[in-house]
């Protein structure tokens, strides 16, 4: 186990930011810890990071107290930043050194991730120097310099054009592949719930949706399924809707319908199926369904 | 504590500020200052007082012609000695004529029962300056005590009263040793120790000002969450303290060897004549006030430095204690008639006000040893309790971004920190 999180309770004077949250991090998977803006998720992983002490519960991060394991854990924070006026190689330097790593493994490791991430050839100028997503690709590897065997990333992906969310989904895709455990803090639900394997969904502070995020999916199928054809008949048994999108069809089906059925309707009326599946709902839907629509949806914009 | 890690930081401080444009003017502008004063005068001394002749010559109205209409008969016929500066009237109107047409440039006109009331009426063109400084002028003196004394004492008599005093200051300690003989005694004994003084003072707070910039810049520019992912709030403060500190000790050092240097350099090139060392006990004292008065300051700094939203906000907050400390200075011009009056005893004894004030009373007068073991115990005691709260302060203000907490909830903060 890589984090263990019992009954953590977090207040900032009469509000709760954290309200009994318990939760466990597996060794080797990518975590995702989500829910709209406010929901506590950020104020977990200080509280997780020694960055502020609980007001209830326990913490234990790789066998340790939260204190003893900060040069263990890596960590990119949402509210982000480097010195402006120093080197590049110095910035990565000094925050490995910050962690416990000597200087001279510090330096290899930081020259190896300048190179990775194309910056190599940066490395004796000054940060402010970089454009934006330099510096963002920066910021990342700042947080894994002194090789550490957890990595927080919260709201990795925030202000980050398409093009560099992809450059750091590949290097969040990398680093679990060299067996690093990740936990991944967002509010954009659907662009992380490709990555993580387990999932905490947490809404005011409370945990609302918790576990491994097939299961979860699986569980909060929507009934609905996807075909992809040349036309789909309108009086099919057991549709209770029909909806045509980009060349597929979307078919909602009543609660007592099972999909086998419908598919033998439509070889039935000799329908020339080119794709047909169950279709998956996206975890942000899932997460209205389960807290409610009204409630939260001025919290996800 | 992991002292490893405060090292770490306390060496990046270091490295960081020592090459900044504002530290290097100021640690080597002092002693280049010290240096060109010494040099002017040592190049200078025997033209110095033609110069001071020249300079006053241009303000002073009495170094131009004098009219004189004597009643009493005691100032005519003017003595030879003063026949270039001074010319007589028998007339009032003629003198007031002459005036009008800047012949003279003053007008005494000494009445006849000048010897029972001393007065003597002054007659310039312009602003009432011209008598205020005929009053001053050591001309005119001489001319009086010459006129009323000739004939009646013994020349060297005569020219005693008209300059008594010939100033040659010499400085003993309570020990009786000779500290500083001649004018440049004054220099060593007083002048430089008391600008040694007002540079530690400011050493103090462009040093703490360095970590109160330091702290704020870490909060703009939002680096400090990844610091305090890594190091305890304690061990950055820690961390930061110590090489600010180390910072200023170097400034002050420099100008310490430098002033040293000029102490001691300067019997051979100034030919001073007699003793003439700074006090031992300014420097020492200096030091220990140094760094007693910036930890203090520093680690106030670093509380107040996390609480603002920007560095302007931080910079305001901190200047309540930027205005305390300077309240020595503003009775600066007390001090110097009396070093040790009770308002600067007291003010010795406040934690805030004892680093300043202590500083600049060591050079002016000999210090009651009470003060200085009380002034230092009240550092000693206070630098813990600061801590204290900084650390508090320090803890949650770093991470609250974009705004400036309120007095309650600073307040809340310090009972009860994140």
């Amino acid at each position: 186990m890589v984090i263990q999180v019992q009954d953590l309770v977090k207040r900032y004077g009469d509000f709760t930011a954290v309200d009994h949250l318990s939760f466990e991090v597996h060794s080797g998977e990518i975590f995702g810890l989500l829910g709209p803006n406010g929901a506590g998720k950020t104020t977990t992983i200080r509280v997780i990071m020694d960055i502020l002490t609980p007001d209830a519960g326990s913490v234990t991060v790789l066998g340790h107290s939260a204190g003893e394991s900060k040069s263990l854990v890596g960590y990119l924070p949402e509210e982000r930043g480097l010195y402006r006026n120093l080197k590049v190689i110095d910035t990565l330097v000094y925050l490995a050194e910050l962690k416990g790593t000597s200087h001279a493994v510090a330096r290899e490791r930081a020259e190896m991730l300048l190179a990775r991430v194309q910056l190599d050839e940066w490395a004796t100028c000054k940060v402010k120097d970089l454009s934006q997503g330099m510096q963002q690709r920066l910021q990342f590897i700042a947080s894994i310099v002194h090789d550490p065997q957890l990595v927080f990333l919260d709201e990795p992906f925030q202000g980050l054009d398409p093009i560099n969310v992809e450059r750091v989904k590949a290097l969040i895709a990398e680093i679990h592949r060299e067996g690093k455990t990740i936990v991944l803090s967002s509010h954009r639900m659907n662009l992380v719930e490709v990555l993580c394997d387990r999932v905490l969904l947490v809404h005011r502070g409370k945990s609302v949706l918790y576990g491994p995020l097939e299961e979860i999916k699986r569980m909060y199928a929507p009934n609905i399924i996807r075909v992809r054809a040349d036309r789909i008949p309108p009086d099919l048994p057991g549709v209770t809707k029909i909806e045509s999108d980009d060349g597929a069809f979307n078919l909602r089906l009543a609660e007592s319908t099972a999909p086998d059925g419908v598919l033998r309707a439509l070889l039935d009326h000799d329908v020339d199926i080119r794709a047909f599946e169950v279709a998956p709902a996206p975890l942000e839907d899932i997460f209205l369904t389960v807290v409610g629509e009204e409630e939260v949806r001025d919290e996800l914009a | 504590m992991n002292w490893r890690k405060v090292w770490i930081v306390a060496r990046r401080e270091y490295a960081t500020n020592v090459r900044r444009v504002g530290f290097l003017i100021m640690t080597f502008i002092v002693p280049l200052i010290g240096a060109g004063v010494l040099i002017f005068g040592a190049f200078f001394s025997g033209q110095a007082e033609q110069l001071g002749n020249f300079l006053v010559d241009q303000v002073d109205p009495t170094q131009k012609l004098i009219g004189v209409v004597d009643h009493t008969g005691y100032f005519t016929p003017i003595l030879p000695a003063y026949r270039e500066q001074f010319l007589p009237f028998e007339e009032e109107s003629q003198a007031e004529t002459a005036l009008i047409a800047e012949e003279i440039s003053t007008v005494l006109i000494i009445g006849e029962d000048y010897l029972e009331t001393g007065n003597v009426t002054v007659v310039t063109t312009g602003s009432s300056f011209g008598a205020a400084a005929v009053s001053d002028s050591s001309t005119v003196r001489a001319f009086m005590v010459d006129h009323l004394l000739n004939g009646r004492v013994e020349p060297a008599f005569r020219q005693r009263a008209a300059a008594p005093l010939e100033i040659q200051p010499r400085v003993i300690s309570s020990e009786g040793e000779t500290e500083g003989e001649g004018p440049w005694g004054f220099v060593f004994t007083f002048v430089i120790p008391y600008m040694l003084a007002i540079f530690l003072v400011m050493a103090i707070f462009s040093s703490s000002g360095y970590l109160l910039q330091s702290v704020a810049e870490e909060k703009e520019s939002r680096v400090i969450e990844i610091i305090v992912s890594s190091i305890r709030p304690t061990e950055l403060m820690a961390g930061k303290v110590i090489g600010l500190g180390a910072l200023g000790l170097t400034q002050v050092i420099v100008w310490m060897l430098t002033a040293m240097g000029f102490s001691g350099g300067a019997v051979g090139l100034l030919a001073v004549v007699g003793v003439a060392t700074i006090p031992a006990r300014v420097f020492v004292l200096g030091v220990v006030y140094y760094l007693l008065g910036f930890t203090l300051y520093a680690v106030l700094m670093a509380g107040v430095g996390a609480l603002g939203a920007t560095m302007q906000e931080s910079q305001q907050l901190a200047g309540i204690f930027s205005l305390l400390a300077a309240i020595p200075y503003m009775i600066s011009g007390f001090l110097f008639a009396n070093p040790n009056a009770l308002i600067a005893r007291v003010l010795s004894f406040f934690p805030l006000t004892a680093p300043t004030m202590m500083m600049l009373r060591l050079p002016l007068a000999e210090v009651p040893w009470v003060d200085v073991v009380g002034s230092i115990a009240v550092l000693v005691v206070s630098i813990p309790l600061a801590l204290w709260g900084s650390a508090r302060l320090f803890r949650v203000g770093l991470l609250i971004y974009g705004k400036r907490p309120s007095l309650k909830e600073i307040w809340a903060i310090l009972k009860n920190p994140g």
